[in-house]
């Protein structure tokens, strides 16, 4: 089970074999999940890691969005006497996309990164190769148990985020602008749809991203040089491999789901 | 050992309860759990002519109440009938047996609805029952073409001639589209074939028998009524002694405007370049920029 970093001649060759043995390390984690039960409590922790101390970031950062789309959204309908509308259209832009997008990125600089030094730092020190000679499997110890904490945490996290920035928007609109209350209720309610918007924009959207998110920040963990400056760069690799992927996920999964 | 982990426990159950509760907060509050939500319902058949932008699951309301939705909508065999099936919620049972079925539209561009009109019958109908009253979908083109005076004008006419007319562009012009003088509807176009030879659009102008003495340089043109009404062909009679006759064709023709020419000369100040830009996918402002 010793993940070294794949290589390549080239930038090109380089890319690809990160994308292959990220592939091949999303493999090892599944198969790794039955052997993971036996560490739930590790999983729990790692539950309360990434997700409950992501808590306070992805809330306040919810409400701030809400308050400016709000603000923005305003100023822009107003033009066309269209205030009324603002409410449903902060509700839709954050369900099928702020939501899950904006929660998955901070969710990458706040736990994506702490993930990959941590276990960076494990691989430097030779704490992995430790596992190994005591008979612990460390991709079920270390690895599986983050990879489900994030999966379970993303879509909770982002729901956090959506309600946050519907209080933000409703703050802003209902409390400073002075659209009517039940006006924006009622056409929030009106357009959002459970299925499309809820199910397939918020949990369906920000499950592939907690996914992505986690597995990039494991895989690249693992696959450490095991340096302080590997570490290094393995963190700022998390941060640049996650965005990318989160958006071109994104698109991609939003040319499928609408 | 115990005292951090269970600490964690109790730290990660929160978060957990934290996010259903928002999930559930989503779910509830700010959207419409009554779309998704199907109580026991049951099925009446409706057979409507035009079904315009209907779709399945849209609503039906009895006075703007929602009582249901549109289960199916199928074409019925054989027919040029639209066979719609509407599930109504079973607490609004006693829907009278002669209402009328309708499609509305919600406001000017909003989605369309089936609305149920109560009769004054004792019976109900029964699940399952069909609605025999019901009334299409009203298209916005032929209320606008009423609204301009142009519909109905075919029915009364007692004989017609046919006169064709060629036109490099035809716009929207659809077989129906009324033919006017001075404004008034004296014909219909009787249909529009592109023409495989000149490689331009052969238009049959079907004219009214008491109209034989427009003159044979008349010129036909295609205008819109209004902004976003619909196309009409208009005849601007000219100063030949002699009359047009049927079969005879117009000479001098004036194409539709497009809006989109029309928007792009504005955009341009009239630069011929905005075609050649448009094909490229250029914004076509920027001629205008350079100039």
């Amino acid at each position: 089970m010793n993940q070294r970093r794949p290589q390549g001649r080239n930038v090109v060759t380089q890319s690809l074999a990160q994308i292959g043995g990220c592939g091949l390390f999303l493999l090892t984690l599944l198969a790794a999940i039955p052997r993971s039960f036996r560490y739930l409590r590790e999983t729990i922790r790692q539950l309360w890691f990434v997700g409950a101390m992501s808590l306070t970031i992805i809330m306040v950062c919810g409400l701030f969005v809400g308050m400016v789309l709000m603000l923005q959204l305003y100023h822009v309908l107003s033009i066309f006497g269209g205030t009324s509308a603002s409410g449903m259209v902060v509700a839709l832009s954050v369900y099928r996309e702020l939501g899950p997008v904006v929660t998955a990125l901070l969710f990458a600089g706040r736990a994506g990164t702490s993930i990959t030094a941590e276990i960076g730092l494990m691989r430097a020190t030779d704490q992995i190769d430790a596992m190994e000679m005591m008979a612990v499997d460390p991709i079920a110890y270390v690895a599986t148990p983050r990879f489900l904490a994030g999966v379970i945490a993303m879509p909770l996290l982002c729901c956090v985020f959506c309600a946050m920035a519907i209080f933000g928007g409703h703050l802003v609109g209902v409390t400073w602008l002075g659209i009517d209350n039940g006006t924006f209720w009622s056409n929030m309610t009106a357009v959002v749809d459970v299925h499309t918007d809820i199910v397939n924009g918020v949990l369906f959207k920000s499950l592939a991203f907690g996914a992505v998110v986690t597995l990039i920040a494991v895989y690249q963990g693992f696959t450490t040089p095991p340096t302080s400056e590997g570490v290094a760069y393995a963190t700022t690799r998390t941060v640049v491999a996650s965005s990318i992927a989160i958006l071109a996920l994104d698109f991609v999964l939003t040319a499928f789901l609408m | 050992m115990s005292q951090p982990r269970s600490s964690y426990a109790i730290g990660t159950g929160l978060f957990i309860v934290l996010g259903f509760a928002a999930l559930a907060y989503l779910a509830t509050q700010t959207s419409s759990v009554a779309n998704v939500h199907q109580g026991a319902s049951y099925i009446i058949d409706t057979h409507f002519a035009n079904i315009g932008q209907l779709k399945e699951r849209a609503p039906v309301k009895i006075a703007g109440v929602r009582v249901g939705q549109v289960r199916s909508i199928t074409l019925e065999p054989g027919q040029e009938v639209a066979d719609v099936k509407l599930a109504i919620e079973k607490s609004y049972d006693r829907i009278p047996l002669d209402s009328v079925a309708t499609i509305y539209t919600s406001g000017l561009l909003g989605d369309q609805y089936v609305g149920i009109q109560y009769g004054s019958s004792k019976k109900v109908v029964a699940p399952g029952g069909t609605l025999a009253l019901t009334k299409p979908a009203q298209q916005l083109e032929e209320m606008l073409g009423k609204f301009f005076g142009a519909g109905g004008v075919a029915d009364n006419l007692g004989g017609t001639y046919a006169v064709t007319a060629n036109f490099t562009n035809i716009g929207a012009l659809t077989v129906g589209a009324p033919v006017k003088m001075a404004g008034v509807p004296i014909g219909s176009v009787q249909s529009v074939v592109a023409d495989p030879v000149k490689l331009d659009a052969k238009v049959t102008l079907a004219i009214d028998k008491r109209y034989n003495q427009i003159p044979d340089d008349s010129a036909a043109a295609i205008f819109t009524s209004g902004l976003i009404g619909t196309q009409y062909v208009a005849i601007q009679p000219g100063g030949s002694p002699t009359a047009l006759k049927n079969g005879d064709e117009m000479i001098l023709t004036q194409s539709a405007m497009q809006l989109e020419d029309l928007i792009g000369k504005f955009l341009v100040n009239g630069s011929p370049s905005d075609k050649k830009d448009a094909g490229n996918g250029k914004p076509s402002a920027s001629p205008a920029g350079k100039q």
